[in-house]
C-alpha cells in the first residue's frame, strides 16, 4: 500500500516537478528530470521534494567531520535546536575503511551513521576526495603534482584497460559502489557528488589550474574519467538511488560531462558573500537552465566571512540547498569558534524561515 | 699603582655595564601589532637590532588573544617564507621563541626579520642572549629515529621534569631532520599534550617548547620522580638525541629607547574600513587587499575617501606620492579603464565615487590600493543614502 502511494507520488511529482516563484530571470515552467530513467520510488520522492522547494527555500546540509559521521548536524542542533536536512558523507578514507584494510580506522561498510540519520528524517549525501597513492608511495592524496606527497596519477589511463591506473580507478569505484548499493538496498536515496571543482581555478585567471588529480588531464579527460563512473555505477552496478551533482567553478562549461549524466549543477565557495553568490548563481542557472543549482560548499573564507543566508537570499539567490564545511578543530575541542559557519550563522540561517530543516523535510516526504 | 688600580676598577666597571647591557633581554619591539586571520598580517624588525646580535641569541614574541588555532610564522621579508623550514609555521601558546643561527642572522642583518601568521597580538619582541638561558640535560637517550609513518615514540620519564618550572622551555636536541620532519608530543595516555606540538614541523639541531602555564608542568609532573612515562615524543623523519631543560636566568631591561614602535591600530567605526597607519614605500612594494565584504550593500554613487600623510623621504628619493585602485584579482584598474589611473597626492584626502563597473567590481572581489610616497591612514565609505 505505502509503496502505491509512493508511486502516485512520485508519478505526480515527476509530471509536475517545476520550478515557482523562482526569481526574475529564471523560467518558471522548466521541468527538471532525474537522467537516470530508472531512479527508485526513494530517489524519484526525493527528487520531487528538491524540484518542489526549488526557488521556496533553500534544504540547509552540512557535510561530516572528515568522513562518516554526522558530527556537524550535531553542532547545527547544539546552536539552533534543529538538525540540518542534509547530511554529506566523505568517502575520502575508503582506503583505510576496516572491510578492505585490516589496520583501518573507520568503517564504511558499517551503514549505522547513514540509517540512524535516514531514519530520523534527514537526507543523505555522499561526495569523494578521491585519494589515490602519493609519489612517495606512502600517503594518499586527491592533489596533482610531482612533489613527494603529491601524485602523478593519470586519470586518462580510464581508457587503457590494461593500465594499473584503470584497475586501481575501477577497484575504487568498485568500492565506492558496494556502500552505495548497501544504502539503495535500505532504500536510501543519495544525493551523489563525486569528482568535484574538478576544473580547479584553470578557467579563472592565467597560470590557474586543476587542484585534484580528476583535473589534471583537462577537461576531455575529465569528462570521460566522469562518463565512465556513471556507466559504471548506473548501468554496470544498477545503481538508481544517485542524484548525480557536477560542481562547476564558474565558466568551465567545457568541463561539463553532459547534460544527460547530470541532474544537479553545484558551485563550491568559499568567498561566500551574497553579491557575488548572487552573481555566480544567475550565471549557472542562466547556463544550465534544465538542472537544479545547488550551493555544494560554502563557508567562511580566508579572505572573508560568509554572509548571513538572509543577506544570500535577499540578494536573489536561490540555490536548491546549501552546505556547510566541517571545522576539524572546533570538533575536537581545540577552537573555541568554527572556522567555517559557527552559531550566529546558523541561528540567522534557521531563523530566517528561509530554508528547510531535517524535521520540514520529514513532514515533506511523507 | 693607584693608576693601575683605577685603570682595573674602570675595566671591572665598564666590563659590568657593558655586560649588563647585553646580557640582558632588551625590548626592539613595542605592540600592540594585531596579526588578523588569513596570513595577511606581520611586521618586519629592523636590521638594526640584529647588527650586534649574536647566533645563538633568542628573539622572543610575546603575545595576547591568540585563538586556539593561531600560528606564528618568522619569515625572510625580501620572499615572506619561512626563515628556516621549521619556522614558517607553528602554533602558539604563550610566548614564542627563536635562535638564531647563522642563517638566520644573515637575513636579520640584511633585512630583517617579519613576523606573521594569524590570529593573534603581538605585545612586545625582545632579544636576549645565549647565555641568559641555562641548559640542563634530563634524559640522553639512546636516540630514537622516528619513522615516517608515525609508528615510533620515545617514552620519557616522569624523573626527567621533576625541575621544571612555568616560564621554562624544553628542548628536544634533534638530528637527521628530512623535508617534512614533524613532533607530535602526546602524555602518558597518548593525549596531545599542547596542540601546538601536534604535528608541529622540526629542523636544524633542536625544537624548543615553551611551557607558558601551569596546566602543563603539572601535567608533566603528574608521574612524579619516577621512571613511569610523563611524555611521549613522536613524529616523523627526525631523529631525537636528547632532551635538555631550559630556564631563564638573565635580566629584564627597561630602557625602550631603541625599541621599534608597531604602526598604530584602532578599532574600525562604522563605515571604515581601514583605520591605522601603513606605509607605501617609494619603492612600490606596499599594497592594501581589501575584501569584497564591506561593500556588500553599497549603491551606485556611494564614496570611497583615502586619507594619508606623505612620506617626508619620497621628495628626496625623487618620488611622486600618488596611489592606484586595482581590482582585487588581477590587479587591472578598478574602472575597467584598460590602463591603470594614478591619482597624484597632495595631501588632501583623494575622493573615489563608484561607478557601475567599479562598484560591480568592489562588490565582487573587493580592490588592492598601492602606490607611492604616502602612508595611509584611513578609507572610508560614505554612504549616498
Amino acid at each position: 500500500m505505502r509503496n502505491t502511494i509512493l508511486l502516485f507520488s512520485m508519478l505526480f511529482l515527476s509530471v509536475s516537478c517545476t520550478a515557482q516563484n523562482t526569481p526574475d530571470p529564471e523560467p518558471t515552467t522548466v521541468p527538471y528530470t532525474l537522467c537516470n530513467p530508472n531512479a527508485t520510488a526513494e530517489t524519484q520522492q526525493l527528487w520531487g521534494v528538491l524540484c518542489a522547494q526549488y526557488g521556496e527555500k533553500s534544504l540547509s546540509g552540512v557535510v561530516a567531520n572528515i568522513d562518516w559521521n554526522t558530527r556537524e548536524a550535531e553542532n547545527v542542533y547544539q546552536w539552533t535546536g534543529q538538525y540540518p536536512a542534509l547530511n554529506v558523507f566523505d568517502f575520502i578514507n575508503i582506503h583505510a575503511s576496516k572491510d578492505v584494510n585490516q589496520q583501518g580506522w573507520l568503517d564504511y561498510s558499517d551503514m549505522t551513521p547513514v540509517t540512524e540519520w535516514y531514519n530520523a528524517g534527514g537526507i543523505v549525501g555522499c561526495m569523494w576526495h578521491w585519494q589515490v597513492p602519493a609519489n612517495n608511495g606512502t600517503n594518499m592524496t586527491c592533489s596533482p603534482g610531482t612533489e613527494p606527497g603529491e601524485t602523478s596519477f593519470d586519470a586518462s589511463k580510464i581508457n587503457d584497460p590494461t593500465s594499473d591506473a584503470y584497475r586501481r580507478m575501477v577497484k575504487d569505484i568498485d568500492q565506492v559502489a558496494g556502500y552505495l548499493k548497501k544504502m539503495q538496498k535500505l532504500g536510501i536515496p543519495v544525493i551523489w557528488r563525486p569528482l568535484h571543482e574538478a576544473a580547479g581555478n584553470s578557467t579563472e585567471f592565467a597560470g590557474g589550474k586543476a587542484w585534484f588529480w580528476w583535473g589534471a588531464q583537462g577537461p576531455e579527460v575529465y569528462k570521460q574519467l566522469w562518463r565512465f563512473m556513471y556507466d559504471r555505477l548506473v548501468n554496470y552496478h544498477k545503481l538508481n538511488n544517485l542524484i548525480w551533482v557536477w560542481t562547476s567553478q564558474i565558466n568551465d562549461d567545457e568541463w561539463y560531462p553532459g547534460a544527460d549524466v547530470v541532474d544537479v549543477v553545484g558551485r563550491d565557495n568559499y568567498y561566500a558573500l551574497q553579491y557575488p553568490l548572487a552573481k555566480e548563481y544567475k550565471t549557472l542557472k542562466t547556463t544550465y537552465p534544465d538542472k537544479l543549482i545547488a550551493l555544494a560548499e560554502c563557508g567562511n573564507g580566508d579572505d572573508v566571512d560568509m554572509s548571513l543566508w538572509s543577506d544570500i537570499w535577499a540578494e536573489g539567490s536561490r540555490w536548491s540547498w546549501f552546505m556547510t564545511w566541517y571545522d576539524y578543530h572546533y570538533n575536537a575541542g581545540t577552537s573555541d569558534e568554527h572556522q567555517f559557519a559557527g552559531e550566529a550563522w546558523w541561528q540567522n540561517a534557521i531563523g530566517s524561515g528561509l530554508v528547510l530543516t531535517r524535521e520540514d523535510v520529514k513532514r515533506l516526504m511523507k | 699603582m693607584k693608576v693601575k688600580r683605577y685603570i682595573a676598577l674602570s675595566v671591572c666597571i665598564l666590563y659590568s655595564v657593558f655586560c649588563t647591557l647585553y646580557a640582558t633581554e632588551r625590548t626592539i619591539l613595542i605592540g600592540p601589532k594585531t596579526i588578523g586571520k588569513a596570513w595577511k598580517d606581520n611586521i618586519v624588525l629592523e636590521a638594526r637590532h640584529f647588527a650586534d646580535a649574536k647566533v645563538g641569541d633568542v628573539l622572543t614574541v610575546y603575545n595576547d588573544h591568540a585563538k586556539r588555532t593561531a600560528q606564528g610564522a618568522f619569515q625572510n621579508p625580501t620572499n615572506w617564507q619561512g626563515i628556516a623550514p621549521e619556522y614558517a609555521y607553528f602554533g602558539i601558546n604563550g610566548p614564542f621563541r627563536m635562535t638564531l643561527t647563522d642563517d638566520i642572522l644573515a637575513v636579520a642583518r640584511e633585512h630583517g626579520i617579519a613576523i606573521g601568521g594569524h590570529d593573534y597580538r603581538i605585545t612586545q619582541v625582545t632579544l636576549s642572549e645565549a647565555s641568559d638561558y641555562q641548559e640542563t640535560i634530563v634524559w640522553r637517550g639512546p636516540s630514537v629515529m622516528m619513522k615516517n609513518d608515525w609508528s615510533v615514540n620515545a617514552e620519557i620519564p616522569g624523573k626527567a621534569f621533576v625541575h621544571l618550572r612555568e616560564g621554562d622551555a624544553i628542548r628536544f636536541h634533534i638530528s637527521k631532520a628530512q623535508a617534512g620532519a614533524a613532533m607530535k608530543l602526546s602524555d602518558m595516555t597518548w593525549n596531545v599534550l599542547d596542540p601546538s606540538v601536534d604535528g608541529v614541523p622540526v629542523g636544524g639541531d633542536a625544537y624548543t617548547w615553551y611551557i607558558y602555564d601551569q596546566a602543563l608542568q603539572l601535567k608533566l609532573q603528574l608521574a612524579g620522580n619516577t621512571m613511569n612515562t610523563a611524555m611521549r615524543v613522536g613524529g616523523k623523519g627526525y631523529c631525537l638525541d636528547k632532551i635538555g631543560l631550559v630556564q631563564f636566568v638573565g635580566e629584564v631591561s627597561e630602557d625602550y629607547s631603541e625599541a621599534q614602535r608597531a604602526p598604530k591600530e584602532y578599532i574600525l567605526q562604522p563605515g571604515e574600513i581601514f583605520h591605522g597607519e601603513k606605509l607605501f614605500p617609494n619603492d612600490w612594494s606596499g599594497n592594501l587587499r581589501i575584501s569584497a565584504a564591506p561593500f556588500q550593500k553599497c549603491t551606485e554613487n556611494d564614496v570611497l575617501i583615502i586619507s594619508y600623510t606623505l612620506d617626508p623621504t619620497a621628495k628626496a628619493a625623487g618620488v611622486t606620492p600618488q596611489l592606484s585602485l586595482r581590482e582585487g584579482r588581477n590587479w587591472s584598474e578598478i574602472t575597467g579603464a584598460p590602463e591603470p589611473i594614478y591619482y597624484p597626492l597632495d595631501g588632501n584626502d583623494v575622493v573615489y565615487m563608484f561607478d557601475a563597473v567599479a562598484l560591480d567590481q568592489v562588490k565582487t572581489r573587493g580592490f588592492i590600493l598601492t602606490g607611492v610616497g604616502f602612508t595611509l591612514t584611513k578609507i572610508e565609505i560614505l554612504s549616498a543614502q
